[in-house]
């Protein structure tokens, strides 16, 4: 008991370090300068006089092959500006992207452990040796936020469809 | 819908991913596979992003969203039969499948209708049946035969299919090489209806129930085709007499020949040829033939009997387009 009090006391001291000056590291339990909030939507295309557009609804009711769009955004709560943010999102094994989801941004095929772009990526084969990787290999999906300034948001998507 | 500044959105650009680039694609155009993500299961989503600050390093996880995959409902049914099933005095049966194409578990109620337009005959539904051993091949006794009101498939795990018999006598009337149809349909007990419609908590796992593409109600079409068969009987006779001038004379001895004609596209079972020894006449022993090969006259190993109280001759099972031939021989006394 006394000990974890000390390490949780301590770590308040040290974040509260951290908010005032740059030179001490913020420790693991450090309140985050940034916030993400998740948040997930059904794209349902309608069509109005013969032109179909999708519109965002509730995810209410959500089948096989239904398209959702996934978005996280972030906030830089804090006063110094974060850099080189990266957000991973491994993709639920329920959902596959969409391959016209995301251009150019960075997959992995075995679980978050080599990135790339799909067209570079290659997978085990069923019968023997590699293939060219697929949108439905894909395990997780990220991006990388060079700088957010004080304050700043913004969000990042994809688009995936219900396997 | 939401306001950024620009070069935070710029930011986002950069990194590659879309916004607002909302993909055109229909919402069942994904639905690649006969059954998708099982109905019930849940679909969870987190991001985590990793950061740096003037004070170093930092992790964040962003809140769970979670979305559970309602049931779909589609079924797809199938004729199994290549060759239209033959029909006669016993029926046609008639092999359908019946597949779950949904995401979950689903029974599907079975209706077989034998009034196609344009057929030549209306057959009649004699009994529909569940390949219960699952081999394809109706087996009378093992197979379930459902009962009307209650014509409906066993729950079905998604993908999965049972095989159907239908049994089909053909009505009165119905005349050889004539062929119909019947269809049989299956229907989503959970319910049907233009794709998307729901039926809300009716799905596993306490979500909806969504129809599918295939409006949860397929149908296929299995033919027949009657074989009959008909018989003509035909009986001639030859004489020859002691002064060889075939005359009907006492000691002349009579050959009757029946010739037996089966036409049509079926066959016949259990025929039998019998004839009477006529008045006046004494059966020649011996002189018992089918198709020129000799019988012997007593109740043994061979197809024919004959004596004074007549011949009879089984001829067993004579598909259509054959002929087999009697003769025996009477002296005229």
């Amino acid at each position: 008991m006394k000990l974890s009090f000390l390490v949780k006391s301590l770590a308040g001291a040290a974040a509260m370090v951290a908010m005032a000056g740059p030179a001490l590291a913020a420790a693991q339990s450090a309140p985050s300068p940034v916030s993400l909030k998740g948040d997930v939507m059904l794209e349902k295309t309608v069509s109005e006089n013969g032109v179909s557009k999708v519109q965002l609804v509730e995810p209410k009711v959500v089948i096989p092959g239904d398209h959702l769009l996934f978005t996280t955004r972030y906030r830089n709560e804090g006063t110094q500006a974060v850099t080189n943010f990266v957000v991973t999102n491994p993709l639920p094994s329920a959902v596959t992207l969409s391959s016209d989801a995301a251009p150019g941004t960075e997959v992995s095929v075995d679980g978050g452990k080599t990135w790339g772009q799909l067209g570079s990526l290659k997978v085990e084969a069923a019968e023997g040796g590699e293939r060219a990787a697929t949108a439905a290999d894909i395990t997780h999906v990220r991006w990388t936020i060079p700088s957010i300034a004080p304050g700043a948001s913004g969000e990042v998507q994809y688009h995936g469809i219900v396997r | 819908m939401n306001t950024y500044n620009t070069p935070l959105r710029r930011a986002a650009s950069i990194a590659g991913c879309s916004i607002f680039a909302l993909s055109l694609t229909a919402p069942f155009a994904g639905t690649a596979h006969a059954t998708g993500v099982l109905a019930g299961t849940l679909i969870e989503n987190t991001a985590t992003a990793t950061y740096q600050t003037g004070a170093g390093t930092g992790t964040v996880t962003s809140n769970k969203v979670t979305v559970k995959v309602d049931e779909l409902l589609d079924v797809a049914v199938a004729t199994l039969s290549t060759a239209p099933a033959t029909a006669n005095s016993e029926p046609a049966v008639l092999v359908y499948s019946v597949t779950n194409s949904g995401n979950g578990p689903e029974a599907f109620n079975l209706a077989a209708d034998p009034k196609i337009s344009g057929n030549a005959f209306d057959g009649t539904i004699k009994s529909v049946v569940l390949d219960s051993n699952n081999n394809g091949i109706y087996d009378p006794g093992v197979d379930t035969v459902l009962t009307s009101g209650a014509l409906a498939t066993p729950v079905l795990g998604p993908d999965k299919s049972v095989k159907v018999f239908v049994l089909v006598n053909l009505p009165a009337g119905a005349t050889d090489t004539q062929t119909s149809q019947v269809r049989l349909t299956a229907t989503a007990q959970t319910g049907t209806g233009t794709p998307g419609t729901s039926f809300a908590g009716r799905g596993e796992g306490g979500g909806d129930a969504v129809v599918g593409l295939t409006t949860a109600s397929a149908n296929s079409l299995a033919a027949l085709i009657a074989s009959l068969a008909n018989i003509t009987l035909t009986k001639s006779a030859t004489i020859a007499d002691p002064f060889g001038t075939a005359k009907p004379v006492p000691g002349a001895v009579v050959t009757y020949s029946l010739a037996a004609k089966v036409t049509g596209s079926g066959s016949l079972d259990g025929l039998h040829v019998t004839d009477t020894i006529p008045e006046g006449t004494t059966y020649v022993p011996g002189s018992l033939k089918l198709d020129a090969a000799a019988l012997t006259d007593g109740a043994d190993g061979d197809a024919g009997t004959g004596g004074t109280g007549g011949i009879d001759v089984a001829l067993g099972k004579i598909t259509g387009g054959t002929t087999r031939t009697v003769a025996f021989s009477v002296k005229i006394n």
